[in-house]
């Protein structure tokens, strides 16, 4: 709905996050780190779309984005801002630098794993015309 | 010109580079480009149109990129009937104009529900307790009516994240405690992820993979920022409760 995705792909984009979710959920479950399950999620939603958005008739883009963005880190990225902004603080625990640059690790990784796994099926399987 | 403002529309509805060039290309071969060469700048676009032996270079300034799927979806179908043939110059122009005036849009209350209900999803994925899912929902809903208006007025983007990350923390927070939720501090910051630039990040790190780094880091350099500047609302929101430190 932020996106302005039409009511008729609204379905399919629920599809598609839930698709993201139960596979970065199972990737968790075998032990997965969190970057490494949200690489096999993006994977797997780009793969998906890519073989079935002709099908459906729906952007492949907006479902790319639409199953992606829940796996944004965005919570890691603040707590490693504001993890930061309180290194210099007096009382700042000695640990507090590695808590946030550990923060912001996951955060670039994560978005690393998530373009990364959608872009490989993508240049992979793109198809011609219309997306 | 014309397949310079698709691109541009293309461009500020947040499709990434490829799909800039390629949707500028089409328009442009099907107006009657023999060829066409697009460079795809952060705030332009400048395109060259080869006819025979001739050339002519037209730059035109991007605005400020957002995400509208069903505006980007209309451009690449019109892009590819203008492509097959059968266009004027005149008639793709109409075509434009009648796109972006018809371009559908949610109900803004719509789409603050929805929004709210996200955020409070968010939050129970990390861990929210019950309690606090009720806050999260009307901080997160009230908070995407706010970013609305301000972007009417054309309020500066990261001034507005600022604002609104602290306005939606510290709603969250005071209702979170009201609600007698024990995440109080998670509360907080979920009820901002609203904010976060998702698309913006992901276009970035694909311009960069189809080898457009300069536009691709420019992204990236403006989904930092606006990270920046999101948590120092959080920040003072906490500071306000007295959470988090």
């Amino acid at each position: 709905m932020l996106f302005n995705i039409g009511f008729r792909a609204l379905p399919w984009c629920a599809a598609s996050g839930a698709l993201a979710l139960a596979a970065r959920t199972i990737a968790l479950g075998r032990g997965w780190s969190v970057e490494a399950a949200s690489f096999a999620a993006a994977l797997t939603v780009g793969a998906a779309v890519q073989l079935l958005q002709s099908r459906i008739g729906v952007s492949g883009n907006a479902l790319d984005v639409a199953g992606c963005i829940p796996m944004i880190p965005g919570g890691f990225a603040t707590k490693a801002i504001l993890g930061l902004f309180t290194v210099m603080a007096p009382n700042a625990a000695n640990d507090t630098l590695g808590t946030a640059v550990g923060n912001a690790l996951h955060v670039a990784f994560t978005i690393g794993a998530l373009g990364t796994g959608l872009a490989i099926p993508t240049l992979l399987l793109r198809v011609r015309g219309m997306k | 010109m014309l397949a310079l403002e698709y691109g541009r529309l293309l461009m500020e509805a947040g499709a990434g580079a490829r799909s800039v060039e390629e949707i500028t290309a089409r328009v442009a071969v099907g107006l009657g480009a023999e060829h066409m060469d697009l460079r795809v700048g952060y705030a332009s676009l400048a395109i060259t149109i080869h006819i025979g032996s001739d050339g002519i270079t037209r730059m035109r300034r991007v605005g400020p990129l957002g995400v509208n799927q069903s505006l980007d979806h209309a451009l690449r179908a019109a892009a590819g009937r203008i492509e097959r043939g059968g266009f004027t110059v005149t008639e793709a122009r109409a075509e434009l104009d009648r796109l972006v005036r018809a371009s559908p849009l949610h109900p803004d209350w719509v789409v603050a529900v929805a929004v709210g209900v996200a955020c409070a999803a968010f939050g129970r994925l990390l861990g929210v307790d019950w309690a606090g899912v009720g806050p999260i929902f009307v901080a997160a809903a009230l908070g995407q009516i706010i970013r609305r208006q301000l972007a009417l007025r054309n309020v500066n983007v990261f001034i507005s994240a600022t604002v609104l990350a602290f306005l939606g923390s510290t709603l969250s927070g005071f209702g979170a405690r009201w609600a007698g939720s024990q995440t109080v501090a998670t509360d907080m910051t979920v009820a901002v992820l609203l904010l976060v630039p998702g698309v913006p990040s992901l276009n970035a790190q694909n311009d960069i993979l189809e080898g457009r780094p300069t536009l691709g880091s420019a992204r990236a350099v403006w989904v930092a920022v606006i990270l920046v500047f999101i948590t120092a609302g959080v920040w003072l929101a906490q500071g306000l409760l007295g959470e988090g430190r």
